[in-house]
This record gives structure tokens, sequence and C-alpha cells, in this order.
């Protein structure tokens, strides 16, 4: 590893020598507004047909022959910014971009459009419009980025009312899910209902589904990257709202102007008052709190704290049983600019999940609780060669303590007992390097490599058995110990990663992408929604690191000056060693939880097609998936190949804004899937009083498709045109033609509509629970 | 009765708190695809008297009422690990509601320590299983509590008293139980299809007044059986509960058949136990 680490340094050093001649021109890119750094700004000099974007930083750099040169910067929903600029020696440059929306409308932005969906060498990556997503409807009027990433074209939702999704065929613990670089292990609220993100301060977001650059892993399927804003460094600002679920705060505002800013999000629910009021003796609650400090000492160094808490509550029965999940990060940035052409970026980065179950009785009672801590330092640094050429590296390492549970009795009379079970712990390296080249004014190449290293570590107790499959007679035969951070398994994997763009013209490209990706930390779930009493597992003595190749190739056309983008893109992935359960797996507090897992192989294949309107008064976007995924795991399903948890044929989403006028905006969602696989009987039989199903495959039926309609309003009052003070209104109307869509069948023996049992017991029923009827709602939003 | 086993108390917890807030259900028509009948083997040994007995049948369609078909021409045996076989014939009072139960010829109770071994034959198919009788320790007593919520709405007028158990869970020796309540003889459940059984993995010693299954009301005998099961019967038991009260897989694992003794493809178990039992009338206070 260090050997690799010399020849990154060798390879930057010696490029460094070779241009010499050359100068750079480097610097930040903010809104004109509100101070916060924009991430993905194109910044071209027509004078080389050459350019580049900003990093995720906002910061850009292009080293140049001296001359004088014009600058554009473009950025979707802002004004296009061009400067003149003659470049004799170094340089730095930070630009402001103004947002269209502070501009009246007469103005018509007629630079060049932003074509990045077609220049961009990454492929298979989505970003999502927060602007639109605020316009669009929402369940219970909660504006909710995951549930607009369950709509992007190679993307599938566990189910409604979930806050779990599925990427091009892999399961939802494979999707890192990142905020402020910080992985949060389960983005739910209220079991899923709304995710964890907070759309008051989020920044931007952006989905990996293929192609992952080489600073990414860790994951088989997805990379989601959540930022939230930095802060208005200018202006102190407030905004508030009241929804059907939640109410919000956010402050935000300069600590020192234009030097360093915070901003403190809230958000807690208002639930407990309806349950209250309805006198139910069951409880529920959640909150989240989001906060960052943003400094910048200089144009060299800048700092960023940002830290994000939230956590759900549910009472049963007035307190008699309860249960609570949450999520805690911390993440401290410090960005350095080692010259005008080396940019790093260390951070460190704290995460952990825990969960908890209780129930008071004095006979039964016991509390269960269980999590997963880490702790990470990343250095990533990226070398601004000419503008042929953008080399990143860097070195990851993360450790996690894994505690699957513990159970403590919660009176004297209780008959539980004290117990815990082991606890993991894994040290995860990563070390990378990626290059993208520009080959030609068509070809642009971005390759890399990234080696994983995996050490699962004690100590630890690790249990070896007769059969290690056999699940029914589980006969240990010996007990390994293992001392504190003593080597229990290593597994190293080499992943390589390829991107290839080639411009066709101007306004259509194709792009082709491969890359292996290794899993580490598996979540322990033989659902197909995941719940947060999941524990997750790392690689360990019996369960192997899963590994997933894929190809991806499109092709990508902006038409009418980028007001339309289309893509196709198709893919191959192939997954080994995915981590499935033998039947009637017992994963819940099992000691010998090893010898459930049962690891088989996955393929996935698809198209995706999208067709999206970035500009006018009307926008949106349209997509159609057709995939297929199967697994075939040794040990299910008799061995035999069976339709994945995550297979749906066909997809089909759509997404429109409409502007009707200056205090009117409508929105649509339109979504259709084919149902998801299911395993269902074929009989029944008698055993003692009971009337079991008899099961022959797994997955062999399908619930009905999924479809809906939601529509929405949203609402801006005269009286804000004159006033500090802006409000608005959203008005939601989630599934409009109240379709019951599918959420899972099960069966029972037959009842009418009373609950009592029909006839002598023996008739059996198949139900369909189904979640959410037509269901209108109203938020309140102040800005002031 | 709340089941003492934790992934069941999950699973109803997780199922409860996203389903709750908004969820309805309604009776849909499956279109399944159909399966030869298979022959479906429950076998009870135990160390009481008039309790031995083997049930032949064969699963049906789901959506067939009445009972499954019995099997009235199998051949049972049993023998144990001391070399005593014992034949079992089908029906030998020619009950009706009997078909299909075989019982011992000459009428014997098992032996705690030793190993059953069974042998059906139907129609040229054999089918083996064998099980070992543990020990079960003994019930303490029963006594009775008011339970107030159920007063409020009684799901049988009158009947709102749950019984209470007390036993000693014996340490450190590896027990696993299946438990069976009774109203006056009959058999009762708070709902049909839950399976009351536990290990004692996470079980103190002191069993000081668990709650059993459904109400009681004045002059009601209520009885409990602790059934000795080995690890077999317990798996068999787990993953009858996890099919039982399966809702497709969303949140649990997968609906599967439960792991049996029995070879060849039979579904059912062959369980051998020891029992014991304790019971008591709620009097007028």
């Amino acid at each position: 590893m260090i050997r690799l680490l010399l020849i990154a340094t060798f390879i930057s050093l010696s490029f460094s020598a070779w241009s010499q001649e050359k100068v750079t021109i480097n610097g930040y890119i903010k809104d004109s507004q509100t101070g916060e750094e924009l991430i993905g700004v194109n910044v071209y000099i027509p004078q080389l047909k050459a350019g580049t974007v900003t990093n995720p930083y906002g910061f850009y750099s292009l080293t140049l022959e001296k001359g004088t040169y014009d600058l554009q910067f473009s950025y979707v929903g802002y004004q296009t910014h061009s400067i003149n600029i003659d470049l004799i020696q170094n340089e730095s440059k930070n630009i402001e971009m103004a947002s269209e929306a502070t501009y009246i409308k007469e103005v018509v932005v007629s630079d060049k459009a932003i074509d990045a969906n077609v220049v961009d060498v990454q492929m298979s990556k989505n970003t999502l419009n927060m602007e639109q997503i605020r316009k669009l409807p929402s369940l219970f009027g909660e504006v909710d980025i995951i549930k607009n990433i369950q709509m992007l074209p190679g993307v599938i939702s566990a189910g409604e009312g979930t806050s779990s999704f599925y990427v091009r065929g892999g399961s939802a613990d494979q999707n890192l899910i990142l905020i402020d670089e910080a992985p949060i292990y389960d983005p739910s609220h209220l079991g899923g209902l709304i995710s964890v993100f907070n759309a008051d301060v989020i920044k931007d977001s952006e989905l990996y589904k293929g192609g992952i650059p080489a600073r990414f892993g860790g994951r088989l399927s997805s990379m989601l990257e959540v930022r939230t804003k930095d802060g208005n460094n200018k202006k102190f600002g407030v905004s508030a709202g009241i929804g059907t679920l939640a109410s919000r705060l956010m402050v935000e505002g300069p600590i020192k102007k234009e030097k360093s800013s915070f901003i403190v999000s809230a958000r807690a629910s208002n639930l407990g008052l309806y349950l209250k009021a309805a006198n139910v003796k069951n409880g529920v609650s959640f909150y989240d709190i989001n906060g960052k400090v943003n400094w910048r000492a200089n144009n060299n160094n800048r700092f960023f704290t940002a830290f994000y808490s939230g956590r759900d509550k549910i009472t049963f029965n007035g307190g008699d049983a309860g249960f609570g999940w949450g999520n805690t990060t911390g993440t401290f940035r410090w960005n350095h600019l080692f010259n005008e052409r080396l940019f790093s970026n260390t951070s460190v980065i704290a995460s952990q999940f825990d969960y908890s179950l209780r129930v008071n009785d004095p006979v039964q009672g016991f509390e269960w609780t269980s999590k997963i801590q880490e702790l990470s330092v990343k250095n990533d640094l990226t070398y601004f060669i000419n503008t042929n050429n953008e080399l990143t590296f860097g070195y990851h390492i993360t450790g996690r303590i894994f505690q699957p549970g513990n159970i403590r009795p919660t009176s004297s009379r209780s008959i539980f007992t004290s117990t815990q079970l082991d606890m993991m712990y894994g040290l995860d390296h990563g070390l990378y390097i990626s290059n993208q080249q520009k080959v030609s004014n068509r070809i642009t190449l971005d390759y890399g490599l990234r080696l994983s290293v995996f050490q699962n570590i004690g100590r630890s107790n690790v249990y070896t058995y007769k059969d290690p499959h056999d699940n029914t007679t589980i006969e240990r035969t010996d007990t390994l110990h293992y001392k504190a951070w003593k080597n229990i398994k290593v597994y190293p994997n080499l992943e390589p990663r390829l991107a290839i763009r080639y411009l066709v013209r101007d306004g259509q490209s194709v792009k082709l992408s491969y890359n292996r990706m290794a899993q580490n930390t598996h979540l322990i779930s033989a659902g197909t929604v995941p719940l947060p009493f999941n524990t997750w597992s790392p690689s360990s003595y019996y369960l192997k690191p899963q590994i997933a190749d894929q190809v991806a190739a499109g092709y990508f056309r902006n038409l009418r000056d980028n007001m339309f983008e289309i893509s196709v893109e198709t893919y191959y992935k192939s997954m080994q060693k995915v981590t499935d359960f033998a039947d009637n797996a017992q994963i819940f507090f099992n000691r010998d939880i090893s010898t459930e897992y049962r690891q088989g192989k996955s393929w996935s294949y698809g198209a995706e097609f999208m067709v999206t309107k970035k500009e006018g008064r009307l926008n949106g976007m349209i997509s159609y998936t057709l995939s297929k995924t199967m697994r075939k795991v040794p040990g299910v399903n008799n061995g035999e190949a069976f339709p994945s948890n995550y297979d749906r044929r066909h997809v089909i989403n759509m997404q429109a804004v409409y502007e009707l006028s200056k205090r009117w905006t409508l929105g649509g969602n339109f979504i259709y899937n084919t149902g998801r696989p299911i395993t269902l009987p074929a009989g029944k039989f008698e055993y003692s009083s009971y009337h079991p199903d008899v099961i022959t495959e797994r997955n062999g039926y399908r619930l009905p498709p999924v479809h809906r309609l939601d529509l929405s309003a949203t609402f801006i009052p005269r009286k804000n045109d004159n006033r500090k003070w802006k409000s608005q209104w959203i008005f939601s109307v989630y599934n409009v033609y109240s379709r019951k869509n599918p959420f899972t069948i099960y069966t029972r023996t037959k009842r009418d509509s009373d609950g009592n049992v029909v006839g002598d017991g023996t008739i059996k029923e198949a139900r369909m629970i189904y979640l959410f009827p037509i269901l209108p709602s109203v938020t309140y939003n102040v800005k002031f | 009765m709340k089941i003492f086993n934790m992934k069941n108390i999950i699973v109803i917890l997780a199922l409860i708190s996203s389903i709750t807030l908004v969820s309805c259900e309604e009776t849909i028509k499956l279109d399944l695809k159909q399966i030869n009948p298979k022959v479906v083997i429950e076998g009870m040994i135990t160390d009481q008297p008039n309790m031995q007995y083997v049930k032949l049948t064969r699963s049906a369609n789901f959506y067939a009422d009445g009972e499954t078909p019995r099997i009235t021409n199998g051949t049972v045996t049993v023998k144990d690990d001391q070399d005593n076989t014992y034949v079992f014939v089908h029906n030998p009072e020619n009950k009706k509601e009997l078909e299909g139960i075989y019982y011992p010829e000459t009428p014997f109770t098992g032996v705690v320590g030793r190993t059953y071994f069974l042998t059906v034959l139907v129609d040229d198919q054999k089918f083996e299983a064998q099980d070992k009788l543990n020990p079960v320790t003994n019930v303490d007593s029963v006594t009775f509590k008011l339970d107030e919520d159920e007063k409020k709405d009684p799901k049988k007028a009158g009947k709102y008293y749950s019984m209470l158990i007390y036993a000693k869970e014996p340490k450190p020796s590896v027990d696993y139980y299946l438990f069976k309540f009774y109203r006056n003889d009959t058999l009762v459940f708070d709902d049909e299809s839950d399976v009351y059984f536990s290990d004692d993995a996470n079980i103190a010693e002191n069993i000081d007044g668990i709650e059993g299954a459904s109400h009681f009301g004045i002059g009601d005998t209520a009885s409990v059986q602790f059934y000795s099961l080995d690890h077999d019967a317990f798996i068999y038991y787990n993953d009858l509960a996890n099919l039982l009260q399966n809702a497709g897989g969303i949140f649990g694992s997968p609906p599967a058949n439960s792991r049996t003794n029995l070879t060849n493809g039979a579904l059912g178990f062959f369980q051998v136990s020891a029992v014991s039992s304790a019971s008591a009338v709620l009097k007028k206070k």
C-alpha cells in the first residue's frame, strides 16, 4: 500500500515538473445571494473548447498556456457568468453566480446553456433538483429526497411508504447513503414513511448507479451523496414550516461576514398531538437536527463541521412496550490548497446507528439494544495537471464496531437473563488513484483503480462447526479465540474503474463504463424491506465480501439548446457472494447466525430510457426501465435460480411541474411498476389444530402491479410581494384515484368482517395489505 | 399470552410500527398453482398414558374447505432404542371423527431418555423419523389475575381473567418447551395461529407468574401443559410459527416449509415429549 502511495506521489511530482511553462487559474464558485459553494459548475473556455467542472467543494482549477481567455461559468438554474482574463501568472478567481430566480423573468438567459448530461464522462448518475422537488407532490406533504430517488430510472422502491430503495437489481444495503460524507445506516423515520433527510438543509444530492468513480467504495450498487447547505455567509435567514407529519425550523447566517457561517435546522413530528387528540395510547415521535459551521480561513484553508442526529421513538399502550432507533453523524472537513493545482480534502467522520426495544412488564420485561459505530479518516487529493488531465488519489481508513445485541431484564422478577452477543470489529482500508484524461475533443477517459483491504479483527470468538451450513442440528466443534487487533480474516480486493465518453457531435455523446465494487459490510435482513431492527455484520470468518462487476453503455442527447435531455442506458451487472439466508433463517439474536448465511450469485440487466425537460413553464421527466434480476443461491430454493426480490420487469415514472401563474405552480407524479415477486402457497395441510400453507418455490408469484397518481399545487400569496415575510402554501394529494397498491399478501383462517372465524376453521383466505388510500395534505412554509 | 420467542415480538412490533399509522387490507382471490398432494404425518409419543397417536393425512388445495383427505390404509410402527416395537392400528374404535388417526395396538407410555423411531408406509412410500424423549420441568401452580383491559371489552362475555403460571426452569440444562392451554378441556389460543413455544437461552430460573393464553370466567377450569421438546422439535415449531404468521416475506424471511425430522418429503413432525401440567378453577371471590 505504501508503495502505491509513493507511486501516486511520484506521478504527481513528475507531472508538475513536466508542465512548468503553464499557469493556473483556480477558485471557488459561490451563489451570490447565500455564499453557498456550487458543485458541478461548468467552467468552459471557448478558445480552447475545453474546461472543467467544480469539485464537490465548489473548487475549480485550470492550468493553461499564458494568454487571454474567456471563461464561461454555467450552472443549472443560474445566470451564465463570463469573464475575460489575461493570464500571465497563477491567479485565484472566486466567482459569484446569481440564480435565475433572483432576476426578473424578462431577462432571458441566452448564454450557452448546460450540457453536462452529454459532456461529462460520468454516466449512470442522477442529480436531484431540490427546487423542482419542492414543487412536486409528496406523501403527507413532506418533501423527501428518498421518495424522489425511488422514481429515478434504474431505481425501485422497496415498497410504498418505505425509505429503502434498490438500484439496478442490488439490495438495499448495497447503497451507500452519505450525508456530508458520513454514512447513514438506516434512512427511515416512522418505519420509512419519510426519510431522515430534512429538505430544508439539503443543498444537493447525487446518485451514482454505475461507472462509480474510484474515490467511492464499500457498497456494490450505488452511492447517494447528500450535501447540506453551508449556511448563508452574507445575511441571517429563518425559515419554518408546518406540515401534516412534522414542523420545521431553520436558522442560518454569517458568524463573520463572508468568512464563516452556520446553519441549524430542526424538525420534529406533530404526530403526538393527533394521537393525544384521538385518545390513542400509542406514542409515535421523531426528530432531526442538522447543524453545520463553515469557516474560510483564507483561500487555501477552509473548514467545515457538520452534525446530524435523528431519532424515532414509538411506544405502545401507554409505555408497556416501546422501541426507538436513530442515526448520529459528525463530519469534520479541511479543504487545503497545497498549491494552485493540488487540492486536498481531509475528513474525519464518525457515525453511529443504534436501536433499542423495551418491554415493561414485571414478568416479561426486557430491553434489547444493538448498535454499529464507525470512525473514518479520509484524505482525497486532486491534482489539476493541465486542461487534459485531472488526477485524483487518496486513502481512506474506517474502523467499525458492531454490537449485534444485548438483552437485559427490566425487572427483578423478569423471566429474562442478561445476555450479549459478541462484538465484531472491522478495519477497512481504501487506496485509490484515478485520472480523468481528455484524449481529444471527442474522447475523454476516466480510469482508475481502488484497492480495498478489509480486516475482520479481534477481540472475538469464532465457532467452528461440523457442517457450517447445517442450521438444524448446529454442531459446534471448536471455539477459536482471537485477541484484540488480531486478524481473523483479511479480504483484499482490486477494483478497476473505467469510463469513456465519446462526443458524437455537439449535444450528442456515447458513454461506456465498467466498475468493480467490493462490499464488506452486510445487512442481516432476510425480508424484502429492511427494518431498523436488522443488524449489520462485517465480512467475517464465514461471511465473504460481496463483489459486483457492472458494464454500462449509454447514448445521451440534448435538444433545443439543452432544453431537453434524452438518455438511453443499458447495463449488465453480475454480483458474486450476495448475502442471502437459508429458508426459515433465525436472524435475530442467534449466536450461530453463521449457519444461516447463504451466499450466491445474482445477475441483473436492463435498459433505462429517460427524457427530461429542464426549462420552460412546463418541466419534468418521463422514464421507462425494462429490467430483470435473478438470484441463484446454494441452499435456497433447492439451488434453483429465482427472481430476486428486486426484480421488476417494467417501471414507468413521470414527474411534471407547470407554472400556471406567478401565484400558482402545479405538480404531478405518476408511477407504474410490475409487482414484486412473492412466495405464496401451493396448498395447505393439517397439523395439530393448525392449517399451515404448503410452500413449493421462492418468489414463484407476483403481487399485482403498482400504479399511482399524485398532484400538488403551490400557492404564493400576493402579500409576499411587498413584505419581508415570504410565505407559501403547498396542497398535495397523494394517490389521487385511490389505487389499492399491494404492500404484501398473507394467508390466514377465513374470517368474517368482525374478525370471527368462519365455519369450522378449515377454510383459508389470502389478505392483501395496502397502505395509502387517497391522502390530501397541506404544508405551510415561511421564510424571512 | 405473549410468546417467549424474541423474534416474534420483533416481527409483530415492526409490522405494527410501519402499518398501524395508515393501512387497510382486503381479501383477494389468488390464482395458485396446483400440486400433487403431499403426505402429512403428525406423530406424538409422550410419557403419559393414552396420549400416543399418529395421524396420516394429505395436503389439499389452498382454497379447499372441510377436512383434508385422511389416509386410512397406512402402516405405522414405532420402535424404541430398547428394541420394543409398537404396532399402530387405524381408528380401532371406528369413529368417523378419528379417521386417519392410528393408535397403539397395545397401550404403552414413553420413557424419559429413550429415543423413538417411527416408520410409516403409505402406498409403497416409506417415511421415517426419530425423536428423543427429554424430561420436562414440573408446573408448580396456576393462579388468576383480573385483566382490566379485557374487562372493558371482553371477547367472550364474563371472561376477563388471565391465568398465571409458576414454574422453575432448570439450569444449566438446555431445554425446549411447547405449551398448550385449555379452558374446560378445550384447547385455547389468543389467536388460532399462535404457537406457544420457547427455548431457555435467555430465560431466568424463576418463571414467576407468566400469563397464559386466552381469558377465563368464574367457574372455568384453566389448565396448562408443558411439553418437552428436543432441538429438532423446537426448530419445527419455530418454523411453523414463522409460516403461520408470515406477512409475505415483507419484513421477515419469506414463508418456507418447516424443517422436520420426517424423511422422504413428508410434511408434519414426529414429536416425542414428556408432559407436565397444572390446572385451577376460578372461584368467586
